[in-house]
């Protein structure tokens, strides 16, 4: 049997709760927390959806580390595990949190590709080397769990703050030869919430369950949007 | 989301950087003078000479310059990263750039009336 | 959240205390650097007078204490200042976790060093 204690907020106040979850070998958090839900108490609110590491709906706090809870063993976690939402988001009912900004924030710095010959009606194909898709290959494993925006500092004391996710996303493109959007996304970039208010605590790039490395990706966000500014306003 | 252009931030973060790589070798430079030439280079005497000299004079200005801005840069980026700061980010600037001025002027009056 | 965000350690990795530290050794040498300037304006007292009377204070066995708080913020302020620049410039990102811990090591040397530079001029 393990404990389970959960972080329940019923929408006005916020409380713990344990279950007794007969823990066996292979069982996964996700689980164990449709197992609470099933036998003992169906109002558990918690999103999931792939079981598999793929859709990213499952990340939350599990042990004071915000992981997947569908890709974390109960058996390497403890006679105890801590579950609760993930901080720096608004929580809406026990562990499910507001992720409408976070995904805002995805949408505002453009990430798809941005060509000028766009034509629906004759497609054409783009081309690309393998050297040029390692270029961000790494970037495109995000699965916008928004663990690392719960961790970032910078994110915990400024709302708006793009956040570690959103800006990978821009890098992701910036970084993809095909792209032809480079200069939007450094303006969006380099607004006052933008790559400025990142101080490298790295400590996204610590949780990623995905070790997609968006610390990495910010500085380098910020190192191409610093020099296209500087260009910009020298006139070159 | 705001997208409108600023120039002070990326130079902002460019002369944080630089600043703070030459600041490790000028106030080291600074402490070893201070606490490891001499027992007596503390003494007031000492200090007023030093001070006379033109190449200690133009390293303590540069000095000056360069940790002012640094502090008030550093203390700028900690207001922005809060709500509060960046809902008051104009009057932010303008406040952390004058006290930058004023300690680099400050600075500067005491180092050319010793 | 407020700025309490920047306080959560439970669960954090040794980054966040350096961030943290950071930002806290930051105010606290602004802070100083006010103090500096201010204490500076004793030599405008062209006897001396003024400025030797500070100084017997603060170069003391009593004030010692501050000093080598202060090399500590300074020191580290100054080493973690410098590997968080190394990654902003692209590089060595790959090794962030060892250099963290190289760097910490050379923060804490040289700290007892400059400290006990300070302790044999206050007459140790």
């Amino acid at each position: 049997m393990v404990e389970f204690k959960i972080r329940r907020y019923d929408g006005e106040k916020s409380y713990w709760q344990s279950f007794e979850v007969p823990a066996k070998r292979g069982m996964t958090v996700l689980e164990a927390l449709y197992y609470i839900k099933e036998n003992y108490d169906s109002s558990l609110a918690f999103r999931a959806s792939c079981r598999m590491g793929i859709c990213g709906s499952c990340a939350m706090k599990i042990n004071d580390k915000p992981r997947l809870a569908c890709e974390t063993q109960v058996l390497t976690l403890g006679n105890t595990v801590k579950v609760e939402p993930l901080d720096n988001f608004k929580v809406i009912k026990d562990l499910i949190t507001e992720f409408d900004g976070f995904f805002e924030k995805l949408k505002a710095v453009k990430p798809h590709l941005i060509r000028k010959d766009d034509n629906y009606a004759e497609p054409k194909e783009l081309l690309q080397t393998p050297e040029e898709l390692n270029e961000y290959y790494v970037f495109t494993l995000c699965i916008k769990c928004g663990a690392c925006y719960s961790v970032c500092p910078a994110a915990a004391t400024l709302d708006e703050y793009l956040g570690p996710a959103a800006m990978t996303a821009a890098y992701r493109f910036c970084a993809d030869s095909r792209d032809e959007g480079q200069k939007e996304r450094y303006e969006i970039a380099s607004s006052p919430n933008g790559v400025w208010r990142c101080h490298l605590a790295m400590e996204c790039s610590e949780v990623c369950p995905k070790n997609v490395e968006p610390a990495k990706a910010v500085q380098l966000l910020r190192r191409k949007t610093a020099f296209s500014m500087l260009k910009s306003l020298l006139g070159w | 989301m705001e997208s409108a252009k600023s120039v002070m931030e990326p130079i902002a973060w460019i002369f944080q950087m630089l600043t703070g790589l030459v600041m490790i070798l000028l106030i080291t430079l600074h402490f070893y003078v201070t606490h490891m030439t001499s027992h007596e280079a503390l003494k007031y005497a000492e200090v007023v000479s030093r001070v006379a000299q033109p190449e200690f004079k133009a390293m303590y200005a540069a000095l000056l310059l360069i940790v002012s801005f640094h502090a008030f840069n550093g203390l700028r980026a900690i207001l922005l990263d809060t709500n509060a700061g960046m809902r008051g980010r104009k009057t932010v600037n303008a406040l952390t750039t004058l006290a930058f001025l004023l300690a680099f002027v400050y600075g500067l009056y005491l180092l050319f009336s010793i | 959240m407020g700025v309490s965000g920047w306080f959560r350690f439970k669960g954090r990795s040794l980054f966040s205390w350096a961030f943290t530290f950071q930002r806290l050794t930051g105010v606290v040498l602004l802070i100083y650097l006010l103090a500096h300037l201010t204490y500076l304006s004793t030599l405008l007292d062209t006897t001396g007078a003024t400025y030797e009377s500070m100084i017997a204070i603060t170069v003391s066995r009593q004030f010692l204490i501050f000093d080598i708080l202060l090399i500590l913020c300074g020191v580290f302020h100054g080493v973690n200042g410098f590997r968080i620049i190394l990654h902003e410039f692209g590089i060595a990102y790959g090794y962030r976790k060892p250099l963290l811990a190289i760097f910490i090591v050379i923060a804490v040397v040289v700290w007892l060093y400059a400290s006990y530079i300070m302790y044999s001029l206050t007459g140790g």
